[in-house]
């Protein structure tokens, strides 16, 4: 019997030490084996760009006040940056081919759609008479201000937020479209607003306002940067960041593309749209302003809003200001 | 058998009664046949030691030379394939979703080929590994990573169907992946499998110094020992002494020039095959990359900077800036046969076009007709970049197989070298113990 206790007792010993031993040898190499890719080009953390959202030295709304009635198509004023477009037979509009129905690429036809897009066709519309008069550069955000000021577009109608610091480089037109800046997160994981991200990792498109809103934010959550919109929906899917934020209007063409997501809590910033304008071209922001109140008239722009974002919820054009 | 020849001569030798065997150790050799028989002993010892390292050296070399043949014609040839399988999955994937919602069957079928490729090489790479920690390293990566890339893909094509965004940019995350890790680590694969082929080589290509040494200093004991013999018996000619003297000169030949003919043929199968080889894989790959990138600009709708950049550097890797120069004409200047240079000129030839019409896409695709640049780039037709990458790998894929065989050709020459030496190096040992045997045994005996 005491020769039997001993022997139990040896195994439980010889089974402690077993178990203390650790489990079966690491695999060779399989430790430096990345979890999950990332998007190219991600930054964690993310630069964030210098504060120019803080700038509020000026009425970011107010664009200049359209001069009189709009020429006729295809009769713009002699030495206006108009007749230069009309004389090269095109516009050159800058837009983004990634954010969903704002502007981006039906893959079934090839074709730009979107409510930016569209809205760039009436412009054209308005030189040409014909809103097909119009060739698109894809152009990503950070690349947004850049091709104005180097000419290679005419306008860029690309979710593009006023604000003060962009005005001392490009004009702006009226505002066209009102947004504000949300979470989106997964559903199931229980935050409902941007106080629930302290210490989690958000993602951003780098260079935007919104990384700048974020880190300005209380909540202080860790940035991640992605060249593309869509790179942080599949960050998120790839649960390497807990929420993307940016402008709301972005964040449902993020949520259309994944219904497991839902754009959630209060607008925390204020970005309305501008259609951007080469800084010296005055007479060309007087004139789109005057294509803007035109639609916002005659309800062109309620047709595009239902055309393209009735997912966002009703909403009435935004009224026009003007610094003259 | 030296204990059984020595003995008999020491024991009737043996002085009975004489005081300290130690202090008559030496005297003892002081008798003519005690000398011989030592003599006889060390002479048998040389001949034996001699055959034992020839025949040994011989095996070793052929043994390496046969293991350079078969990796060269498996590990070699499955590290190649598992680059350009993974490389041209990369390409086929980014042009197969520039067709719009759903890939063409041929590109789709492509893709699938190219990911079997990859696992098949892979397999036949973690079977034939020889311990090499940095080969581990890059299998385990490309091991684990595979899969995930192709599940990448495949989730880009699922949202891709459904005309998202999202697709594309899925696709540029796996093609994130192909780059920063899976090409690295097969590239990493192909150059330890290459390095190991010239380890090989090198051992299968040594002078067997130690051998032709041996021989040397047992030749010279024969002329001695004949010289030995002559001063004490008067008699000119030793026959046995001589077959093992002409025995050993013979080994020693036969030795030294086998495995200098082996050496130069392996040699130039390095110069000519494999060098060449190397050079045009990197070629391909490099051509592979660049049209990866070409599709990838235009997948990733306006976002595709980084791709352009890195298709002008592939493309200033592969032919220069301006299409005269890099890999290509690098290839065609060294070319050691004239149908590599020809496929190395057509190839570059054909970057140059190549580099024309990506401008006529970048162009397009920049000033907004994207439909028409896509059309340009995967569309049906001889003017397309599409035509002229494929032509340019098929310059390249002729020119590494015919460069591939001339290796395997050479190195297989240099087995058939040594073929015989094994079997020769020890019938000529034999024949030195036995003539040295015979030749002083006789001797010996008239001592008796």
């Amino acid at each position: 019997m005491r020769r039997m206790l001993a022997a139990a007792g040896a195994l439980a010993a010889a089974l402690a030490m077993a178990a203390c031993g650790g489990g079966p040898a690491a695999l060779p190499g399989a430790a430096d084996v990345q979890a999950a890719p990332m998007p190219v080009g991600a930054k964690d953390p993310a630069d964030v760009p210098t504060a120019d959202a803080a700038d509020t030295g000026c009425d970011a709304r107010a664009s200049l006040r359209p001069s009189g009635e709009l020429p006729k198509p295809g009769s713009m004023p002699a030495g206006s940056t108009m007749a230069t477009i009309a004389a090269r037979g095109r516009l050159i509009a800058g837009v983004d081919q990634n954010s969903y129905r704002f502007g981006f690429r039906d893959p079934a036809s090839g074709e730009l759609t979107g409510f930016d897009v569209d809205v760039a066709r009436e412009v054209a519309r308005a030189i040409f008479g014909d809103p097909n008069k119009i060739q698109f550069r894809a152009t990503n955000s950070a690349a947004r201000i850049p091709s104005l000021q180097d000419g290679t577009v005419d306008i860029v109608v690309q979710t593009m937020t006023v604000n003060c610091a962009r005005w001392k480089q490009v004009a702006f037109s009226t505002e066209y479209f009102t947004a504000g800046q949300r979470i989106l997160v997964n559903k199931a994981s229980g935050i409902t607003d941007i106080d629930g991200l302290r210490g989690r990792k958000v993602c951003a498109a780098a260079g935007s306002t919104s990384i700048v809103n974020l880190a300005a934010s209380p909540a202080k959550p860790s940035l991640v940067s992605v060249p593309d919109w869509t790179d942080c929906l599949v960050m998120l899917q790839q649960n390497q960041v807990a929420a993307v934020s940016t402008d709301d209007s972005i964040l449902a063409g993020l949520a259309a593309q994944d219904p497991n997501t839902a754009v959630v809590g209060k607008r925390f910033s204020d970005e309305p749209y501008g259609i951007g304008v080469k800084l010296t071209s005055t007479d060309l922001v007087r004139f789109i302003n005057g294509v803007l109140e035109r639609m916002r008239a005659d309800g062109t722009w309620n047709r595009l809003y239902d055309k393209w974002l009735t997912a966002l919820g009703p909403a009435s054009p935004p009224p026009a200001k003007y610094r003259d | 058998m030296t204990v059984t020849l020595t003995r008999p001569p020491a024991t009737g030798g043996a002085r009975p009664g004489a005081g300290g065997a130690r202090r008559r150790l030496v005297p003892r050799l002081d008798s003519t046949p005690r000398r011989l028989g030592a003599v006889l002993a060390a002479l048998v010892a040389a001949g034996l030691l001699l055959g034992v390292v020839s025949f040994a050296g011989v095996r070793q070399r052929a043994g390496l030379i046969d293991g350079v043949t078969t990796r060269g014609g498996e590990l070699t040839v499955a590290a190649q394939n598992l680059y350009r399988a993974l490389s041209d999955a990369d390409a086929t994937a980014a042009s197969a979703f520039l067709a719009g919602g759903v890939e063409p069957a041929e590109q789709r079928a492509r893709y699938q080929a190219d990911v079997t490729k990859a696992a098949s090489a892979l397999a036949v790479l973690a079977a034939g590994r020889e311990g090499d920690g940095g080969r581990d390293d890059a299998l385990a990566t490309i091991s684990a990573q595979l899969p995930v890339y192709t599940g990448l893909v495949e989730t880009a094509r699922v949202y891709n169907r459904q005309g998202l965004p999202l697709g594309a940019a899925y696709l540029r995350e796996a093609s994130g992946l192909m780059r920063s890790q899976l090409l690295p680590a097969a590239q990493q694969l192909y150059r330890s499998v290459a390095a190991d082929l010239d380890r090989g080589r090198d051992g299968g290509a040594g002078f067997p110094w130690f051998a032709v040494l041996l021989g040397v200093a047992t030749i010279a004991g024969l002329v001695w020992a004949q010289r030995w013999l002559t001063r004490r018996t008067n008699r000119v000619f030793n026959i046995g002494l001589l077959v093992a003297t002409a025995a050993a000169v013979l080994l020693i030949l036969w030795l030294g020039v086998t495995a200098l003919v082996a050496g130069a043929r392996l040699e130039a199968g390095r110069v000519e095959g494999s060098a060449q080889v190397d050079r045009l894989v990197e070629a391909r790959v490099a051509a592979l990359q660049a049209r990866a990138d070409e599709s990838l600009t235009l997948v990733a709708r306006g976002a595709g900077g980084d791709f352009e950049e890195d298709y002008v550097a592939m493309m200033a890797q592969l032919a220069g800036n301006d299409g005269d120069g890099g890999l290509l004409a690098l290839t065609a200047g060294q070319a050691r046969d004239p149908r590599t240079g020809q496929a190395a000129r057509a190839a570059g030839a054909e970057a140059k076009r190549w580099l024309e019409t990506h401008r006529e896409v970048r162009e397009l695709d920049d000033n907004g007709s994207y439909t028409e640049a896509v059309k340009l780039a995967v569309g049906p037709g001889e003017n397309t970049t599409s035509a002229r990458f494929t032509a340019l790998d098929e310059s390249l894929a002729d020119a590494i197989a015919v460069n591939g065989d001339r290796f395997q050709a050479r190195s297989r020459s240099a087995g058939r070298a040594l073929t015989g030496v094994d079997v020769g190096v020890v019938l000529l040992s034999a024949l030195i113990v036995l003539g040295a045997a015979l030749g002083l045994q006789r001797r010996i005996a008239e001592y008796r």
